[in-house]
């Protein structure tokens, strides 16, 4: 959602209220100008970028790197295994593969597998407002399993934090990784994050 | 004055006779120690009697003695150790059942009625109150129960075997609350000019004793002993003692006989000191309701800090509360409404209702002119908030305000933009929608505070509005059930609410504005 740049009409008292409503609800042009207009998603999260460190980066993931903010590196993330958080102003991160991982360009993502030995991620139920049985994941905590052409793919939880939700659609529709209308809808996982995390990232980012 | 001093001992004299009890056992009650109001009370007496200035025990002495001057020598029975006439003159002495709370005039402390009254008078006045009516609440140590009925069973070992006494107790007893209500009520009518009506206006008086509380310690002492105390225990049936002494039990703390016996002499002992009183008065909430337009996109409902810091210009319940609040004279305010929307949205159209509790209005609410404060409301620059409808309502409007909430429609308007152009048949595919259900996880800017639910909600109906010049533009018309979050219906929150309008288009979506332009509810309509 956009501000409007021009202060909205003022209402007067003297108007019949059908007619003030219709006047009020005209759109002030200026928000008409921008089209597309900034998304939900770009507006309200804050993007990272994650990599996985390698002396020769591949040249795809520079020129993806202008939607995001921040691109950090990582040790434990296997190179061309990049990966997104989006993280909202209320600290709450949605974790995703980026557009530039490994799995996409080779014919896409044949199946999801949030079973990953220990747990069966998607049997997770976090009920109540304090987000009780949320498991606390460490950076490294594998998410879910990406199966593509014969190669198996590990997601990494990326942040330390509780793991509130699985996105249990990518089971059913894998196939929403594979093309871009649709994968902003395939997020992997909402998380919240320890407060400690986000110091980290501030200093190493920079902002 | 000679008249008045008739008309009181007329009044006494009657008194006596409604109380049906023998000189000789009025001289002995007051002879332990009991005020005349509380012996005329505790024998169901009523009457003008209790609001005589003058009513003193120095007096129903003399009274008794003109009356029965001669059996005076023979029949009175006097308690071994208790003061005679002669005596009651010398030192203040305070009523050993109600320890100084009906003993309006004294010899010395013959003001110490008009201190009562005078002092809340003024207290009232000088609070500001504006009134049409007031009543009194009264608040006293609970020990004076005790107190009753040491006298009771006084009485009953002294007086039980004539027959006069056995249907007395107990019937008609008036309470020290009562009997203080009937003493002071006529003077602060005269002195407030106003008549006493329970409405809006009232005045508390707090007796305090320090012996009560160290005679409770006591009793909760006595209580930890070991055994279970019931209060309809089982009724241990003393010699003397039957059931209408065991009813005193019930109220007494819930004890045992035995326990009572120890605890609370008979006949009760004396004081040293009277119940301090404080007095408080306050007028109970009024409830101011209308319905409200929010105009600006930087304007929360309520008052939002967040770590010190304002988030917004100003809220709608600042703007409203504090107004309301210096036109009534008030204390605080306490501001409620029927469902909330975000900062950036803006309410139009017939208004959403709330509700303004004042606290402690000085003004009277009926002489108050609700429509002019309407007006003040709606012309503070800047034009942010619009007030309709205003005015008081009864304690009910709060419970019809929740009752209304959960289940009513609101009704929406959205910028809208997608990711191609607008077809016809778009227009048609969102108009044809009725009644659709959508289920909506909990979106992710209030999942940081909220428990990650699946909710089921229900659109009634949409309707799309083109923007002349405009091909991916449009304004959206939609009827949803409450609750429902509108943002989220539209860009989808990452797919976590589904259908969503992208998907019901096949495109992307987005909301740049959003408006409620109803709130479907059937209270502060006019």
């Amino acid at each position: 959602m956009t501000d409007a740049a021009v202060p909205p009409p003022s209402p007067t008292l003297e108007e019949d209220s059908e007619v003030e409503l219709r006047r009020l609800l005209l759109p002030d042009p200026n928000l008409l100008i921008l089209s597309p207009p900034p998304s939900a998603v770009d507006s309200n999260y804050v993007h990272y970028f994650i990599a996985g460190t390698s002396l020769y980066p591949s040249p795809f993931c520079f020129s993806c790197l202008e939607s995001y903010v921040i691109c950090k590196l990582v040790d434990f993330l296997k190179p061309g295994h990049d990966q997104y958080i989006y993280r909202h102003a209320n600290g709450l991160c949605v974790i995703g593969l980026a557009p530039t991982h490994a799995s996409l360009s080779e014919g896409g993502v044949t199946s999801v597998d949030f079973n990953v030995g220990k747990s069966d991620r998607s049997e997770i139920k976090v009920t109540g407002k304090r987000k009780k049985n949320a498991q606390l994941l460490e950076p490294n905590s594998a998410l879910c399993k990406v199966y593509a052409s014969d190669n198996i793919y590990i997601a990494r939880c990326c942040i330390k934090g509780s793991l509130l939700e699985v996105n249990n659609r990518l089971i059913k529709e894998p196939g929403l990784l594979n093309s871009s209308e649709t994968r902003e809808f395939a997020t992997q996982g909402v998380y919240s994050p320890r407060p400690i995390w986000t110091s980290e990232l501030y200093q190493d980012g920079g902002i | 004055m000679g008249e008045e001093c008739m008309l009181e001992k007329q009044l006494v004299e009657e008194s006596i006779r409604q109380s049906g009890l023998p000189c000789h056992a009025l001289r002995d009650l007051l002879s332990i120690g009991v005020c005349p109001r509380c012996i005329f009370r505790l024998f169901g007496v009523h009457g003008d009697v209790y609001s005589c200035l003058s009513l003193s025990s120095s007096l129903l002495w003399s009274v008794l003695d003109l009356s029965n001057g001669h059996e005076e020598a023979t029949d009175c029975k006097v308690h071994e150790g208790s003061s005679s006439p002669q005596d009651l003159k010398v030192g203040p002495e305070f009523c050993v059942v109600c320890w100084g709370i009906l003993q309006l005039s004294y010899d010395e402390q013959a003001q110490q009625t008009f201190d009562l009254v005078a002092s809340t008078a003024q207290l009232v006045k000088g609070e500001g109150f504006e009134i049409d009516s007031f009543s009194l609440e009264v608040s006293v140590p609970p020990i004076i129960l005790g107190n009753e009925r040491s006298v009771w069973l006084y009485m009953k070992k002294r007086y039980g075997s004539e027959s006069r006494f056995q249907d007395k107790f107990f019937s008609g007893s008036i309470s020290v609350k009562d009997a203080l209500r009937f003493s002071i009520t006529k003077s602060l009518e005269e002195m407030l000019a106003v008549k006493v009506a329970v409405r809006s206006f009232h005045i508390r008086f707090t007796y305090t004793h320090s012996d009560a509380s160290s005679k409770i310690s006591l009793v909760q002492g006595s209580r930890t002993d070991g055994h279970k105390k019931q209060k309809r225990g089982d009724k241990e049936l003393l010699e003397g003692i039957d059931a209408s002494d065991l009813e005193i039990n019930k109220e007494s703390f819930g004890l045992d006989i035995a326990e009572q016996d120890r605890i609370f002499q008979v006949p009760p002992a004396k004081v040293n000191q009277p119940c301090k009183v404080t007095t408080l008065c306050y007028r109970t909430p009024v409830y101011v309701g209308g319905r409200y337009l929010k105009y600006s996109r930087n304007v929360s409902q309520t008052r939002w800090i967040i770590d010190e810091e304002r988030m917004g210009e100003t809220s709608v319940e600042e703007i409203i509360g504090n107004l309301t609040l210096s036109i009534l004279k008030a204390d605080s305010y306490k501001f409620h409404a029927a469902g909330r929307e975000d900062i950036d949205v803006r309410m139009l159209g017939s208004g959403r209702p709330f509700l303004v509790e004042i606290a402690n209005a000085r003004s009277l609410s009926s002489h108050t002119e609700f429509a002019e404060l309407q007006e003040k409301i709606n012309n503070l620059e800047p034009r942010i908030v619009r007030v309709k409808n205003l005015k008081e309502v009864g304690v009910d409007a709060w419970t019809i305000l929740q009752q209304g909430e959960a289940e009513k429609q609101k009704q929406y308007a959205a910028l809208v933009w997608i990711s191609r152009s607008l077809e016809d048949e778009d227009l048609k595919c969102m108009s044809s929608i009725k009644e659709m259900d959508i289920i909506q996880r909990t979106p992710i800017r209030v999942l940081h505070r909220r428990s990650p639910l699946e909710r089921k909600r229900m659109i009634h109906w949409m309707r799309a509005e083109r923007i002349h010049g405009s091909k991916q533009f449009f304004i959206l018309h939609l009827c949803t059930q409450a609750g429902t979050y509108i943002k989220e219906f539209v860009h989808g929150d990452l797919g976590r609410t589904h259908p969503n309008l992208g998907s019901i288009l096949g495109c992307r979506a987005e909301i740049l504005q959003l408006d409620v332009t109803d709130v479907k509810m059937d209270c502060f309509n006019s």
